[in-house]
């Protein structure tokens, strides 16, 4: 008997260290390589696109670039692997990218197939204003009530999304961004309702021409996303990100968030943490 | 080919459809009503002895007739309101089509006048008639007679033109085939389904206008 429960433990610590063996090591992997691969678009400021002299920039490349800089202590060992919207759970999945950060929605259903890290901005819909327009914020808009017009780039449910913040206001429907801008540039809209990063960028990219109504709603989380079954490089992203949010790189994150939607974030309360309440 | 179809959609909203038809039918027709006033109007006043008035005509047929509607349509619909004059998007695209359709039909109304012979306007006015009576009683209805085949065809243009409406926002056809599309994902049956009403509807419209074109007596 004594025998049989030996053999037995040896035939376990066998299994045990050939698993352990079998256990990828992304963290490891990545070290060793010397590069971060990332998974990212282009040509959607202000998330991921390609700037003036050609290099990849944007909120989401920032961010990538804080884990990189957490791995090699320099953000310029990565690289970028431009993939679709569409691709962005399959090149996970297929091991493609260590990492994907493109503007990418958490929902359960996708946290069945990817794992995401803690989220690094969270988007909304968000009311666009001319300076000096006829309202100044959300709550005189909705007391306007049927008197107001939103333009609204066409899409599922774009009227009932309207209606969530402005429930008796006009919606018109374009079917691209610059006719919805149009729109409220020639007075046809009273307001455009577009992504609040959107929203924020174009505010930055036309100083004193527009504001933001004050008012975001119809909240969507926006995480990176790694290989399920990646505990230690997970909590590894983790950890860079939310010290990029809280921590002793607070100062890269704020400057990219600023840089990019032109507002600066909260500073994180020195004393007790915050996120622990 | 790996796509299945599935009509459902299209009838769960098939109101939404007609309305979009509806809509795009009644700012063909406020449009074609202008344009054909405008139309006649420049068609008589091209045959005008005065310099000025022919001037007038040919540069506003030359103008429009060159420009693509779509750009009339955006500019009257962003740009004028910025110049102060602003219409509403239904009234602001009739204004855009009846200007387009007037420029065309002044061409088809010129051709139908060049059409009327001379002498029964020598009779006309042998007879008596003053020269306005010729031209209601005489001339008009040998030129519209002349012009039917090619007024038809404009018609059916201009009422397939209101698609581009849907650019600023009116809710014809086109809108709705697009919003459904892009709700739905149902692509090849919203628009098939919006092919299918344009065709019947321009069909309509074709056999109506043969009728006339048989009732009309011939000369």
């Amino acid at each position: 008997m004594k025998r049989l429960i030996l053999a037995l433990m040896a035939v376990s610590s066998l299994t045990i260290i050939s698993s352990e063996a079998c256990l990828a090591d992304k963290l490891a992997d990545v070290i060793a390589r010397g590069k971060l691969v990332v998974g990212t678009g282009t040509g959607n400021p202000p998330w991921h696109f390609r700037d003036e002299s050609g290099q990849m920039a944007g909120f989401d490349v920032d961010v990538a670039k804080i884990v990189a800089k957490g791995i090699f202590g320099d953000d310029t060992k990565i690289e970028f692997v431009n993939q679709g919207s569409d691709a962005r759970i399959p090149n996970i999945v297929t091991d493609k990218v260590d990492i994907t950060c493109q503007f990418m929605t958490v929902t359960a259903e996708r946290a069945q197939q990817v794992n995401f890290t803690i989220p690094y901005y969270r988007e909304g819909v968000g009311l666009l204003l001319t300076e000096g327009g006829k309202y100044k914020t959300h709550e005189e808009m909705k007391t306007a009530g049927n008197a107001v017009t939103v333009s609204v780039l066409q899409n599922v449910y774009a009227e009932e999304m309207v209606h969530m913040a402005l429930p008796q206001a006009k919606v018109d429907q374009y079917e691209s961004v610059d006719l919805m801008y149009q729109a409220l540039n020639s007075g046809r809209a009273d307001a455009a309702a577009t992504d609040v990063s959107a929203l924020r960028w174009f505010i930055k990219q036309n100083p004193g021409k527009y504001v933001d109504a004050g008012y975001g709603w119809n909240p969507q989380t926006y995480s990176c996303g790694v290989k399920r079954g990646e505990q230690d490089w997970l909590n590894f992203v983790n950890t860079a990100l939310h010290e990029a949010m809280t921590g002793v790189d607070f100062a890269t994150y704020a400057a990219s968030f600023e840089k990019w939607f032109g507002v600066r974030p909260p500073e994180p309360a020195v004393g007790f943490p915050g996120e622990m309440r | 080919m790996s796509y299945s179809f599935n009509f459902g959609v299209i009838w769960a909203n098939l109101d939404t459809f007609l309305l979009g038809l509806a809509l795009g039918l009644a700012l063909a027709f406020a449009s074609i009503a202008i344009g054909t006033v405008l139309g006649l109007v420049c068609a008589f006043a091209s045959l005008a002895k005065g310099r000025l008035l022919r001037t007038v005509v040919a540069a506003y047929v030359t103008f429009v007739r060159n420009l693509p509607l779509l750009v009339i349509v955006l500019f009257a619909y962003f740009a004028l309101p910025r110049l102060g004059l602003r219409l509403g998007k239904n009234e602001s695209f009739i204004a855009s089509l009846s200007l387009y359709a007037g420029a065309y039909l002044t061409e088809v109304f010129r051709a139908g006048l060049a059409g009327v012979p001379r002498g029964v306007i020598d009779a006309g006015l042998a007879i008596g008639l003053t020269r306005a009576r010729v031209s209601l009683y005489v001339v008009l209805p040998i030129m519209l007679r002349n012009s039917l085949p090619a007024l038809g065809t404009t018609f059916i243009s201009l009422f397939k033109d209101t698609s581009l409406a849907a650019t600023i926002a009116v809710q014809e056809l086109t809108f709705v085939a697009r919003k459904i599309n892009v709700e739905t994902f149902r692509v090849a049956e919203a628009w098939l389904a919006a092919s299918f009403l344009y065709i019947s509807t321009c069909l309509l419209l074709a056999a109506g206008l043969r009728r006339l074109e048989r009732r009309f007596p011939k000369f």
